[in-house]
Formats: C-alpha cells, sequence, structure tokens
C-alpha cells in the first residue's frame, strides 16, 4: 500500500509540470463589485467568455503543442491594496505573466510599483488612464494601454470633445466629478481641453459616497451651462441624471464615461445624453456578423439578456484582446515570453470587432460611437475612426 | 440667489428628516436601553434593499414597505436577543457587536446583490413648483410620512402607558420593574421599533436613491450627529437635530465647495457643542 501510494506520489510529481506547461494563466485584476465596478465588471465578462470559447474550441497551438488558456480573475472591489495582494498572488503564487487590467486608475497608481519589479516578466494590459503617463517609457515596459480612454492624442477625450463643440456649438460645460484620483485625472484633462477649445468650464466636485446631489446641481444650474459632464461612474451618473432632469434644473448631458443607462432610465426628462460608446451593439448587431455571434454567444454563456444599456464597454473589447494576445503568442513562437509577445503585439492590427493596433507608445487605437439620445428614446449614432 | 438658497433650505430639511429617523433609532435605544447600536445603518440598509427586492418581484411600493420594515425589525429583535441585551450601559462592548454586526450584514448584502449599486423603478416621478423652486414629489411625501411618524412617536411616548413605562425605564430600570414594568419585554420592544424605524428609513431612502451595500455606514453617521446636535433623548430634538443638519449640509454647499459638504454639519455641530454639550434640545 505504502509502495502503491509512493508510485503514485512521484507520477503525479512528474505529470504536474508537464500538464502545468500546456496552460497559459491570464491573471485579471478588475473591479467586478463595487462603486466603480462598470468598466471592470464588463471587461472580466468578456474576458471569460473569450477563454471560454478558446478552450472549448481545443485551445491554441504554438510551435508543436497546443495550449489551453486559464484565466484567474480576482474582485478588486476598486480598492488599490486589495488589487496589490491579488496581483502577488497572482505573480508570485499561480505565476500568471498576462495580467489583464486594472481598468481603474487609482488601482493602477497602486500596483504600478510592484508590477514594475518584473519589468520584462510580465505583460499588464490595463486601461486605466493614468497608464498612459507611463506607457513607453524606461521601466515600464511591462504596460500597455488596451483602451483609448479620455488621454491621447487618440484617446477619444478630444474627438469627443471636438464632437460636441462640432455638432452643439456648446459653450458653457459644468463638470461634476468624484473627489477622488479618477476625478483629479478628469481634471487634468479636460480643464485644460476645454480652455484650449474656447469653452468655458467650471468644476465642482462631490465627496465619494454622496447620493443627494441637489444642492450642487442647483448650484450649477444657476451657472446656466449647455451641458453637464457627470463624473465617470454609473453608480452617481443614475442619481445625478434622475435628481438633475426631476427638477428641470439640466436637461443636457455630455458624457465620456458611463453608460446610455441613465439616459434612457430618464428619457422624457432630458433633451440631449450625449454618450461615448465603444460601439453602439443595438446597430451594429443588426449588420456586423462578429457583433452578432458575440451577442448570442454573451447570451448562451451566462444565460441572460446582453446589458445593452449597461455600457458593453469592455467586455467586447476585453474579448478581442484575449484572442489577440493568443494571435500574438502564436506569432511570437513563445507563450513564455511576455517581451516577445508585446513585440507581437505592437506589430499587429488585430481585426475583430473592432481594429485595434497599438501605437508606438503601446496605447490601443480603435474606433468608437457617438450616441446622441433626445428626449423621448430616439438615438442617433456617429462612427468615430481615429485609425 | 434667494432662490437658490431658501430651495436648499426646503431640500436640506426634507434630507435632514431622513437623517431624523434614524436619529429617532439612536436616541430611543440609548436614551430608554442604554444600548448604543451603531449598526442602526444596517437595518436602514436591510428595510432599503428589502424594499427594492420586493418591489422588483412586482409588489407595489407602499405595500412592500410594510414586509420591509418588519424584516428589519426581525432582525433587530434578534440581534438584541442574541448580542445587544448584553452590553447594556456598556458603551465598549455596544460598539464591538455594532461593529461586528455592520461587517456581517454588509458582507450578506455583497453576497446578495454585489456592492454594485442597484436602482428602484421610480415611485414617484416629477417635481412640485414652488416658485422657481423645483421638489421631487416623493422627496415631498418621504419628509411627510418621517414628520408623521416622528410626531406619533413622541404622542405615543408621552400619552401612553407603555411610553410612561419606557421613561421609567430609561430614569431606573429597577424601580420601573419593581412597579411592575416587565422590562425584558420593554426593552425588546425598543429594539423592534428603532430597528423597524431604520427600516422605514431604508424604505423610503429606496424611493429616492441607488442603492449599496455600505450606504448604512454613512447614514448612522448622520443620524448619531443629528440626535447629539438634538440632544441624547430628545424625540423631537432627534427631527430638529436632523433638519437643521441637513440644511446646513444644502446652504453650506451652495457659497462653499460641495466637496466637503459633510464637514460643513460637523463644523456647526461642534460648536453648537461648545455652547450647549447636551445639544439644542437636550436636558442640561
Amino acid at each position: 500500500m505504502k509502495r502503491l501510494m509512493l508510485l503514485m506520489a512521484v507520477l503525479a510529481l512528474t505529470v504536474a509540470p508537464a500538464a502545468a506547461q500546456d496552460v497559459v494563466k491570464i491573471g485579471q485584476i478588475e473591479a467586478q463589485t463595487g462603486a466603480n465596478a462598470i468598466y471592470g465588471w464588463m471587461s472580466s465578462q468578456g474576458t471569460a467568455l473569450a477563454v471560454d470559447e478558446i478552450n472549448k474550441a481545443g485551445g491554441f497551438k504554438v510551435g508543436n503543442k497546443t495550449y489551453k488558456l486559464q484565466l484567474i480573475a480576482l474582485d478588486t472591489r476598486g480598492e488599490p491594496k486589495e488589487a496589490t495582494v491579488q496581483l502577488k498572488r497572482l505573480v508570485e503564487v499561480d505565476q500568471a505573466k498576462y495580467i489583464f487590467g486594472p481598468f481603474l486608475s487609482n488601482v493602477f497608481l497602486a500596483v504600478r510599483p510592484y508590477a514594475a519589479e518584473f519589468n520584462g516578466k510580465l505583460l499588464m494590459w490595463g486601461g486605466a488612464t493614468r497608464i498612459h503617463d507611463y506607457v513607453g517609457t524606461p521601466g515600464n515596459e511591462f504596460l500597455m494601454r488596451t483602451w483609448n480612454w479620455d488621454a491621447g492624442k487618440n484617446g477619444f477625450g478630444e474627438l469627443m470633445v471636438d464632437n460636441l463643440v462640432k455638432t452643439t456649438g456648446a459653450k458653457k460645460i459644468a463638470m461634476l466629478f468624484q473627489n477622488d484620483q479618477g476625478g483629479k485625472v478628469l481634471e487634468d484633462i479636460y480643464v485644460p481641453m476645454f480652455k484650449q477649445k474656447g469653452i468655458e468650464s467650471r468644476l465642482d466636485y462631490f465627496e465619494p459616497g454622496t447620493k443627494d446631489f441637489s444642492a450642487v446641481l442647483a448650484k450649477i444650474a444657476a451657472w446656466k451651462p449647455d451641458f453637464l459632464f457627470p463624473g465617470y461612474s454609473d453608480s452617481y451618473i443614475y442619481d445625478i441624471v434622475r435628481q438633475a432632469t426631476e427638477t428641470g434644473q439640466l436637461k443636457k448631458f455630455f458624457l465620456v464615461r458611463g453608460s446610455l443607462g441613465p439616459g434612457l432610465k430618464n428619457k422624457d426628462g432630458i433633451e440631449e445624453y450625449m454618450v461615448y460608446v465603444p460601439k453602439y451593439f443595438e446597430e451594429a448587431e443588426k449588420k456586423d456578423p462578429k457583433v452578432a455571434k458575440f451577442v448570442k454567444a454573451y447570451k448562451d454563456f451566462y444565460k441572460r439578456d446582453f446589458p445593452y444599456d449597461q455600457a458593453p464597454l469592455c467586455s467586447s473589447s476585453c474579448y478581442d484582446h484575449v484572442y489577440m494576445l493568443v494571435e500574438a503568442m502564436k506569432k511570437a513562437g513563445t507563450v513564455d515570453d511576455p517581451a516577445a509577445v508585446k513585440k507581437a503585439l505592437m506589430a499587429m492590427t488585430y481585426d475583430g470587432m473592432w481594429k485595434i493596433r497599438f501605437d508606438e507608445k503601446g496605447e490601443a487605437v480603435f474606433n468608437f460611437d457617438v450616441v446622441r439620445l433626445k428626449k423621448g428614446g430616439a438615438l442617433e449614432v456617429q462612427h468615430i475612426n481615429p485609425n | 440667489m434667494t432662490q437658490l438658497v431658501l430651495g436648499q433650505v426646503l431640500n436640506g430639511a426634507i434630507i435632514g428628516a431622513m437623517y431624523g429617523i434614524i436619529a429617532l433609532g439612536i436616541t430611543l435605544t440609548f436614551g430608554i436601553t442604554g444600548i448604543v447600536n451603531f449598526a442602526l445603518g444596517e437595518f436602514m440598509m436591510i428595510g432599503a434593499y428589502a424594499t427594492y427586492a420586493l418591489a422588483e418581484r412586482g409588489l407595489p411600493y407602499p405595500v412592500a414597505v410594510v414586509p420591509a420594515c418588519l424584516i428589519a425589525a426581525a432582525a433587530g429583535y434578534l440581534s438584541n436577543k442574541a448580542f445587544f441585551r448584553f452590553t447594556r450601559n456598556n458603551l465598549v462592548n455596544g460598539l464591538l457587536v455594532s461593529i461586528g454586526l455592520i461587517s456581517i450584514f454588509e458582507s450578506a448584502a455583497m453576497l446578495l446583490w454585489t456592492a454594485t449599486p442597484v436602482e428602484m423603478h421610480f415611485v414617484l416621478p416629477g417635481a412640485l413648483r414652488v416658485g422657481d423652486i423645483g421638489l421631487p414629489r416623493m422627496k415631498v411625501v418621504v419628509f411627510a410620512v418621517i414628520v408623521v411618524v416622528i410626531v406619533a412617536t413622541y404622542l405615543a411616548l408621552a400619552r401612553t402607558w407603555l411610553g410612561r413605562a419606557a421613561f421609567a425605564y430609561a430614569q431606573n430600570p429597577e424601580a420601573a420593574m419593581l412597579m411592575g414594568v416587565h422590562t425584558p419585554r420593554l426593552e425588546s420592544a425598543v429594539m423592534l421599533y428603532s430597528t423597524g424605524l431604520a427600516g422605514l428609513g431604508g424604505a423610503l431612502y429606496a424611493s429616492l436613491y441607488s442603492l449599496e451595500p455600505a450606504m448604512g455606514g454613512v447614514y448612522v453617521l448622520k443620524g448619531m450627529e443629528a440626535a447629539i446636535l438634538g440632544g441624547i433623548g430628545s424625540l423631537m430634538g432627534s427631527l430638529w437635530g436632523g433638519v437643521i443638519l441637513g440644511v446646513i449640509e444644502g446652504v453650506g454647499s451652495i457659497f462653499l465647495p460641495t466637496a466637503f459638504r459633510d464637514a460643513y454639519g460637523l463644523a456647526v455641530l461642534v460648536a453648537i457643542l461648545l455652547f450647549r454639550p447636551s445639544g439644542l434640545f437636550g436636558d442640561e
């Protein structure tokens, strides 16, 4: 009996490393729950779906070996300390070389110093705006920015503001941001941008956790802005849009973050609700077979309806990112060398649901849509392609 | 500017009434039973989520409020039987039990609904207009309900045998017991009522704002501030404390940065306590 157990233990030890080599681990640190969870939650959805599809198709081949993906997705709840511990676990315990996330700047700033210790041995694919300040700089070669948020020449911030000015002639914008790292990021980007484009702006902050915005909304309404730019998090935007429209104080909204949901819920109270969306899925689903396939796959996998009103923001893009990473591994001929995989990624244009490429710094460039919701629910979609 | 200030006075009074209902629970529990229940905000959260869950399952909002309050009260009753009754007149133990309960209730809510906020359908949309001032209809209803509840509680305590028994218990539990007051039952009744009130606060809150598991923390602090401002033990003081706090926050936000609105109420509270340590309506 003892001999049999010894034999089994030896077998287990010899087989385990071989089996482990056939799996590529993708770690993910995103806020899947919490006040700022919308981006992380959606991206987690897309990543898990792509991993499942690739594995069900038998995995992918690099050289002579077939690999499967293992996704280890951890919920940071948007808390930097939590995320740091989770990243440590992913890198040191799970030995994941490919990290998806984070989407939140406060989380990114907290985990960056630790991740930088593994420069060259790790590839971090995050969407946080603050990544813009580090990506492509010495010592930060492990970073790639997967989402062209507000900042950067290809970022949708500038393109959205241009669109706003051109289509509405807006002259006065009121900004209402959360008093935290995310809000400060937006201040740094939009205050000079509005000034440069000749738009008068004012900025008010609110405390995280605020639910009643009536006082600050009344103050803003007295300033008579053309549009209100209400932060970046759906959990607040729902309350802000409701309270602003309920009393008829403010009826025009300009969002470069957040979803169409708050506008749709208050469609009778708004005059205009202009929002950035990576893709307006209701329309794209009818025209593009890739999008239709994705929406169907989503419904089948999660056994629920597609969250059209929840900013299908990152789900689809992170879905593309998994396929993109696999393609890059195939091109690089390795799954163990993140630096070589990054080189392959920088050289490719992926034609998935989006046409995604990376610029010279390592920031993603891809097309997006501007959706205008008018009173009563009428919609207008404009496609913008920075490529 | 006058319209703006007047609007915020009215709005602040309404928001303050929400603080007032939690303050009433605090003042009742501490003033009568000597138990410190910092977890009252969690019973508010339970009431809010219960209302949301029932309303989303098709129950009309006014109907959903009743079982939601009962669920919160039942949670309060069980918490008292299991923990709070052992902490009477012991601030530290009360605090420790409260912290533990906050953790348990918040984690349970996170498991059930996640930390992502949820929003109920609109109960009473639209606003009432007073000149240029717009007040959401639902907020006006919430204010009226809270005022009625607080006044009714005051009258019930001042004019009924149970109320007089509660006051007797607050002054001298042993003497009250000797006079025939069933003190354990009275204590349970106070806990049931105060947590049920918090549940009602939560149910009303759910009709106005989005919900998240950590919502109770903010409100228990505001309720505590309102109770101290009004004077612990003073029932009408809890309403006035809440209203004053709400108005200070609202009007303060007009003239000062809104990012620090919580600080304005606290600054005024400290200033008032310097001159009236027992609060505005508390006994000297």
